[in-house]
């Protein structure tokens, strides 16, 4: 398939998915909305691709819905709240139900609505001069569906604090960091992307069927309380017994060969 | 009662449950298995015991099922395999419904399986050298129970990271720390001693109140 505004590529087991608007900050238009669910969906069906990585071309990652569009475009904005209203939505692997480990890697600044993609990876690291902030309430807007994805994975008062300080204050990659949003902080700045297919091949190695169901036992646990979460995760688990992997591998730890996985169906 | 895998201590108020398969990194075969909830329900029921630690002997902390060991023993891989599909595990003290305060040490590596023992302690301090990772995906096997336990307790991109990275990357204690999945570390030789004081100091409070609260802070788990 081929993209305006989204750039995707393969790399080994590593398929990349890049933000390709850098003249507006990788600011997401009406149709980079819709391309992204197809990206998603390409990568997520390709049986070559085992992890995928996301990041922005240019100086910053993701700056959230292209404002100056929705202000100018009334369908595009119809059409935009009707989906928010519904939440039907496709532009995150979370909304597109990707089950292969998906990183964030952020370069620059990741505010606003760019937070959908810190909030529904797996994985996030961050080029160390990143900067993070939600400039929402400060434009007149409520934050909502992001911060409520953040709320659910890191400590709530650095999410309120972004949320009601707006654009007046930025979180370092150093402080996502300290809080667990992030991971890794990546110095220099310009070697994140080969930090993020290293990690993305390391990851490569590991069971890609055990992976999709492990991620489905870990997603699944934010929709409910513990017990249920765990007896939810229980099903999962057990969709596993009798797959190929579940034996090849400990024999490959064994035989201290690389496994060789079945890829997902 | 007396047991194989597991040694049961008492010392004044402090209840000891040590994993005692140090030459297995502690993994659990089918003795230890079945041991659990023996052990646990010991230091529960006895009046003069107001907080367990759980630590383990040699330089793990606990590794996981011991799939080897349980391969050679059909009844209790059976056993294993039907209380994990129905969720019904009795290892850990939340499984066994423990009331009163547990404090895990972690005095070593703690892989997969260990990691139950971490998400379902109340208190948990680590030796400097003790490390975290959850190497299940790396051997074709799933993660489930012991990461959603730690998601709803830590930051979960460390969790899932954890979980997808599998034996290729290890969490070190401090980092652990940093993020709020241990309280204190502290170098290993100082572990037992500093465990041993800190549930000398819980052991003072009331012991219905520490019961109250700890029900409470898990049944807050509890909502989505």
């Amino acid at each position: 398939m081929t993209y305006q505004h989204l750039i995707v590529e393969r790399h080994g087991p590593v398929g990349w998915l890049i933000n390709d608007r850098p003249d507006v900050r990788n600011a997401m238009n009406s149709a980079m909305r819709d391309e992204f669910a197809d990206a998603w969906s390409e990568l997520d069906a390709d049986p070559a691709v085992r992890v995928i990585v996301h990041t922005g071309n240019g100086r910053d990652f993701q700056t959230g819905v292209d404002v100056s569009e929705l202000a100018s475009d009334g369908i595009g904005m119809e059409r935009y709240r009707q989906s928010m209203e519904d939440f039907d939505v496709h532009f995150t692997s979370w909304h597109q139900g990707v089950w292969k480990p998906v990183i964030t890697a952020v370069n620059g600044i990741c505010c606003g609505g760019g937070f959908h993609w810190v909030a529904d990876a797996d994985i996030v690291i961050a080029a160390s001069d990143a900067q993070f902030f939600d400039p929402h309430t400060s434009v007149g807007q409520v934050v909502a569906v992001e911060a409520i994805g953040l709320i659910k994975k890191m400590p709530v008062e650095a999410v309120m604090r972004m949320a009601f300080l707006g654009k007046y204050e930025r979180m370092s990659a150093q402080r996502a960091y300290e809080l667990g949003m992030i991971s890794e902080v990546v110095d220099p700045p310009d070697s994140l992307r080969d930090r993020a297919q290293e990690l993305g091949e390391t990851i490569a190695r590991n069971s890609p069927a055990a992976m999709a169901a492990t991620k489905k036992a870990l997603w699944g646990a934010l929709e409910e309380g513990l017990t249920d979460a765990c007896k939810q995760g229980a099903k999962h688990l057990v969709s596993m017994w009798g797959h190929p992997d579940q034996t090849e591998g400990p024999s490959a730890f064994a035989d201290k060969r690389e496994p060789d996985w079945k890829p997902l169906q | 009662m007396n047991y194989q895998a597991l040694e049961v201590l008492r010392d004044g108020p402090v209840g000891w449950l040590i994993f005692d398969r140090p030459e297995s990194g502690n993994a659990i075969d089918a003795r230890m298995f079945t041991e659990f909830e023996a052990a646990w329900r010991e230091l529960d029921d006895d009046p003069k015991i107001r907080a367990i630690v759980n630590t383990g002997n040699g330089d793990c902390f606990q590794t996981g099922l011991d799939v080897k060991q349980l391969a050679n023993d059909p009844e209790a891989l059976r056993s294993s395999s039907r209380q994990t599909r129905d969720f019904t595990l009795r290892i850990t003290s939340w499984h066994c419904g423990v009331r009163k305060p547990v404090l895990a040490a972690v005095n070593g590596v703690c892989a997969g399986g260990g990691l139950h023992f971490v998400a379902d302690a109340d208190l948990v301090i680590a030796a400097d050298n003790a490390t975290f990772l959850d190497p299940h995906v790396s051997i074709g096997q799933v993660s489930a129970f012991e990461t959603i336990g730690l998601l709803k307790k830590a930051p979960m991109e460390t969790v899932s990271r954890m979980a997808l990275l599998g034996a290729h990357e290890r969490l070190n204690a401090e980092r652990a720390r940093q993020l709020g999945i241990v309280s204190e570390v502290v170098p290993q030789a100082a572990l037992r001693q500093r465990a041993a004081e800190l549930a000398t100091s819980i052991a003072e409070r009331d012991p219905d109140l520490l019961r109250l609260s700890k029900q409470m802070h898990w049944n807050a788990l509890e909502v989505p």
